[in-house]
């Protein structure tokens, strides 16, 4: 049975719908491991790049070295590590004195990206710390001591000699030791200035490169040592921006993947129509000649197997070979090196070929179960055709199914599922309206257009499969397309063109106003100047933090630390409030409780609302407040924000100093130079470097998508001729009859260009309904982006659909122009 | 009004080659009816393909209403048939998407003429389905399909009809009724007749019989 299934299979192969079926099929399986076989690198490789921010794909952090037993245990598990040391000490030259910030880094360092160090001869690659004795320092502290290269300064008990300058540390890092001016040296260098003594404050950074896999294995180690107070920073939880967007391109690219899937499954769906219409007479004759059901079931099970056994392979091995090409393609855009796939897509996507063979293809297939032998004696004895209905809810639960597999978000998938109903509910009754809508317009018409636009209307059942196939197409493109340009202009306008590339801190009051003057003659722009006073939480409604908050943040880092607290007449930029209500004009004069604003960030970590009180411990006295509002704060705008803000007249009797972040063009970088030297006291904090690396990676994401784009537009055109094929019999018979009443070749083109663009522009349309409220609630639902409103697309879907389907439908029509029309009539059955 | 001189038509047959029409020659003259009898497989539906520009000749010449057709492309023969030639198929051939009325309404479509809706409606009234106009296909008989068929091969008005088994797909008394109605159009109308069919019954109502034999055309000799 196997080899007669494998023999049928192969005279079948002639037949257009077994074809159809076939490249739809190679297609999802293409897709899908393609799509799979890419994100493993592509993510890996971007995780990659994200730790050259953080230093290493898992970094650990403490106030201690770490023990050869702990370094040991992450480089079982299949690290590449190396150890930093970093503290503040002063270094001092003739007479000038700058606070620098230390980094002793090992020969292993940089786990990741490139250590640019100008030692006299350009900005070059550099693997490892300065020889013995000798430092890299930036230019700035080079300008602060009146330092250059070869020239020597006191560090600690010794003089370290200028050996070059720093360009750029891929793990460069903000917070407090960002400030001050870095000097790079080897642990021998540091040994011998004695700066490490019993008490002294240096950090520790364990930095480890490893595979997702290996991440994975230490996982439940990483979390013991979290108890014994060391800190533990991976690319998801560590880096809030680079988290966020990799969550994002995951989701976005599974989206991708799981769009040429349903798309691909429309046209297995469509072609397996057809190729049920062409098997009927065949049961029919089986069944006369005594087949059972199981026999001529097990059959076609077989043949179909065949057909999916054949696609995975050339799917999966298009889809390898895909992955290569495109990483090939890309090699020159995308600085990140891919790591080898895994194997694991190729599971996927014969999973996902065998999935859509079933859900899509298999509730019509059952139509062939209930054939009538009687067929054979009357033609037209067929069978009913499978309802829309159940073949709808079968291809939604294979879809759902495989949306969990992808998603692995089980009611995401639910809800997806639901809403699907939902639409193709809204597309069944506005097609229908639409089509009889058509008929009435063709009367308004003339000639072949006429008939073109009326034969739609006449075709309804396939007219109607047709028009909700073309949506779904549609609609899937321009959905991810949207996806990926809204997701990157989102991403873009949280980086604007001149985003804050610069922080000053610790501006004194004195000197608040001169400096501001000072800056904006080199700077065009410019955050507010925000005082900044800190204050660590003493209680919460009047009891000990630690017992006023939910038990999962007793341990929270900001009950213990010094909170940056502000004060502030008006609402910040990149601030919104969700709960409560801004201060009132004068609320202090008021009278009552002190108002504060809280990010919602914090408030939804320890559990805070309005109308709670907190109370804030600064330099020895208390300050009680009331929370009077909840601000959303963007905290990837690059600007100043604070988790807590005062009204003015409160904290300003407190010590204070200011801060404010501002954008200086690379080439005028110098000018902040004269900054340095007219006022010392301020600390600078470059984060170009940051900025830069953000930018590189949305590149590469962007690049990304559009390639993963190109295969669901590739999925949208294997539906378009899987359509096309089914409803081709039909077609060419009409074509034929025309012919034989006289139609010329131009009259049967019109007919075909009015049908096909009309079918296209009114998909088009469908399908624009279809994105905006599709886009509406991923967005709100899933994306956290904000709801927009896109008018270009509703000119631009119609006309795409008028265009592809249009151009596709009368080109592949053209053999029912030319053909003589006797073939089509089938008049040559008997000669 | 049609003539074919040394009409051949080859078909591959896997490796073989089959010769259906063999050096053909055929002189139908306006007004004419005639009838193509032969067995099955002897090639008479090939021959009407032919004759009616439906399908190209291996070799010979053809001409209709003094055109060559074998000069011409498939547009070309399709302009010669447009509003001048009708066709009634064994199988109907009706489009199941389109009404009756609508059915018989095609070939006015390719045409200029005026109030198409009504010559089709008076057609249909005259084929006794006036009370049937908005049936679909499948909601006829067998008949019924034919009748429909006829009134649409002849609601042009043309002076050439081709009919290729008209009665083949239908019962006794059926296909009786439905030669009548071909006859008596034909009559009414003055129209070419050309009908191919395997019934000698049938044959014997045309003027002039022809009978298929290894691809030429012979006088049909009666069995007694």
């Amino acid at each position: 049975m196997l080899l007669l299934a494998l023999k049928s299979l192969r005279r079948d192969l002639r037949a257009a719908d077994v074809r159809a079926l076939l490249v739809a099929m190679i297609i999802a399986v293409a897709a899908t491991t393609m799509i799979g076989f890419f994100l493993d690198r592509l993510t890996q490789g971007l995780e990659r790049q994200a730790g050259q921010l953080l230093g290493g794909d898992v970094v650990l952090v403490k106030g201690a070295a770490f023990s050869d037993t702990q370094q040991q245990r992450l480089r079982a598990a299949g690290f590449d590590i190396s150890q930093q040391t970093q503290l503040i000490s002063m270094a001092s030259h003739d007479g000038a004195f700058q606070l620098a910030s230390l980094k002793v880094v090992d020969r292993a360092y940089p786990l990741y990206g490139q250590l640019m160090i100008d030692a006299g001869q350009g900005a070059r690659a550099t693997q490892g710390p300065p020889s013995d004795g000798r430092v890299w320092i930036d230019r700035r502290l080079g300008r602060a001591l009146s330092v250059t290269q070869g020239d020597t300064f006191q560090l600690g008990r010794s003089r370290v000699e200028v050996a070059g300058w720093i360009q750029r540390e891929p793990d460069q890092r903000g917070g407090l030791e960002s400030l001050n001016p870095h000097i790079m040296l080897s642990p021998s260098t540091l040994m011998a200035s004695q700066l490490i003594q019993p008490g002294s404050r240096s950090t520790w950074r364990l930095m480890g490169r490893g595979s997702a896999d290996a991440v994975a294995r230490v996982r439940p180690w990483l979390e013991q040592l979290k108890d014994q107070g060391v800190r533990v920073m991976d690319v998801q939880t560590d880096s809030p921006r680079l988290g966020r967007t990799l969550d994002r391109v995951q989701k976005y690219l599974s989206l991708a993947g799981l769009a040429a899937v349903l798309l691909a499954g429309v046209a297995v769906a469509m072609a397996t129509r057809r190729y049920v219409d062409r098997h009927l007479m065949t049961v029919a004759m089986m069944r006369c000649f005594g087949s059972s059901r199981a026999d001529f079931s097990r059959l076609f099970v077989y043949q179909l197997s065949w057909l999916a056994l054949a696609a995975s392979l050339i799917g999966a091995g298009l889809g390898w070979l895909g992955q290569y090409g495109l990483a090939s393609i890309l090699s020159s855009m995308l600085t990140l090196a891919l790591p080898a796939p895994g194997l694991a897509p190729l599971g996927l996507g014969i999973l996902t070929a065998v999935a859509i063979l079933a859900g899509f293809a298999g509730p019509t297939l059952l139509r062939l179960e209930n054939v009538s032998a009687l067929k054979v004696l009357r033609r037209e004895l067929d069978p009913l055709p499978a309802s829309a209905w159940v073949v709808l809810l079968m291809a939604s639960a294979v879809f759902g199914a495989l949306l969990w597999l992808y998603s692995g978000d089980a009611p995401l998938a639910g809800w997806v599922v639901i809403a699907g109903w939902g639409v193709m509910g809204v597309l069944w009754v506005i097609s229908l309206g639409c089509l009889a809508g058509l008929s009435r317009v063709s009367s308004l018409l003339g000639g072949p257009w006429r008939m073109g636009i009326r034969q739609l209307g006449h075709r309804r059942r396939s007219s109607q499969s047709q028009l909700i196939a073309f949506t779904l197409t549609l609609a899937a493109v321009g959905f991810i397309a949207l996806v990926r340009s809204d997701l990157l202009s989102d991403w873009q306008q949280r980086l604007p063109e001149q985003a804050p590339n610069q922080f000053a801190i610790n501006i004194q009051p004195a000197e608040r106003d001169a400096f501001v003057a000072a800056l904006d003659n080199i700077s065009s722009r410019r955050s507010d100047v925000y005082p900044l006073v800190r204050g660590r939480i003493s209680a919460i409604n009047g009891q000990l933090p630690r017992e006023a908050v939910p038990e999962d943040a007793r341990d929270d880092g900001n009950l213990r630390r010094e909170l940056n607290l502000t004060w502030r007449r008006t609402l910040p930029e990149a601030n919104r409030i969700t709960r409560g209500a801004w201060f009132a004009s004068d609320p202090v004069d008021a009278g009552g409780p002190v108002p504060i604003s809280v990010a919602e960030r914090l408030a939804t970590r320890l559990g805070l609302s309005p109308g709670d009180t907190m109370t804030f411990e600064i330099a020895d006295q208390h300050v009680t407040a009331r929370i009077t509002s909840i601000r959303k704060v963007d905290w990837e705008s690059f600007q100043p924000n604070f988790f807590v803000i005062f009204p003015p007249g409160v904290l300003e009797g407190f010590s204070h100093s200011f801060i404010t972040a501002f954008y200086v063009p690379p080439k005028d970088a110098p000018a902040i130079g004269s900054l340095v030297s007219e006022f010392p006291a301020v600390s600078f904090l470059d984060i170009t470097a940051i900025l830069d690396q953000v930018d590189r990676i949305l590149d590469q994401v962007s690049r990304a998508i559009a390639f993963i784009l190109l295969f669901v537009a590739l999925a949208g055109v294997a539906v378009l001729y899987a359509a096309l094929v089914a409803s081709l019999p039909e077609r060419a018979h009409e074509g034929a009859l025309l012919r034989v009443f006289g139609a010329q070749q131009a009259y049967l083109r019109q007919a075909h260009i009015s049908e096909f663009v009309m079918l296209g522009g009114l998909s088009g349309v469908m399908a624009a309904m279809v994105v905006e409220a599709g886009l509406a609630a991923l967005y709100a639902g899933w994306l956290d982006l904000p709801v927009a409103w896109h008018p270009l697309l509703w000119g631009v879907l119609p006309a795409a659909g008028m265009l592809f389907v249009g151009g596709l439908g009368v080109a592949m029509a053209r053999p029912l122009r030319t053909q003589a029309p006797v073939r089509s009539l089938g008049l040559l059955d008997e000669i | 009004m049609l003539c074919a001189r040394q009409l051949t038509k080859k078909v591959r047959s896997g490796a073989h080659e089959l010769t259906v029409l063999d050096a053909l020659e055929l002189r139908i003259t306006a007004g004419e009816r005639l009838a193509i009898l032969g067995r099955s497989g002897s090639g008479k539906s090939t021959l009407l393909s032919l004759l009616a520009g439906l399908d190209t000749p291996t070799s010979g010449t053809l001409s209709l209403f003094g055109d060559a057709m074998s000069d011409s492309d498939e547009d070309g023969r399709a302009r010669l048939r447009a509003g001048r030639v009708g066709f009634v198929f064994q199988n109907f051939q009706l489009l199941p998407t389109l009404t009756a009325l609508e059915n018989v309404t095609l070939p006015l479509e390719l045409t200029h003429a005026r109030s198409k809706s009504a010559t089709a409606r008076e057609w249909l009234e005259r084929v006794g389905l006036g009370a049937r106009l908005d049936h679909l296909p499948r909601q006829l008989s067998g008949g019924e399909q034919q009748r429909v068929a006829i009134a649409r091969a002849f609601v042009t008005s043309p002076e050439l009809v081709f009919a290729d088994e008209p009665t083949g797909n239908l019962d006794h008394r059926t296909g009786h009724d439905i030669t009548e109605l071909l006859f008596t159009l034909n009559r009414e109308k003055g129209t070419t007749l050309v009908l191919v069919t395997h019934d000698v019954a049938l044959a014997r109502q045309c003027e002039r019989q022809l009978e298929l034999v290894d691809g030429q055309l012979h006088p049909l000799v009666e069995e007694e």
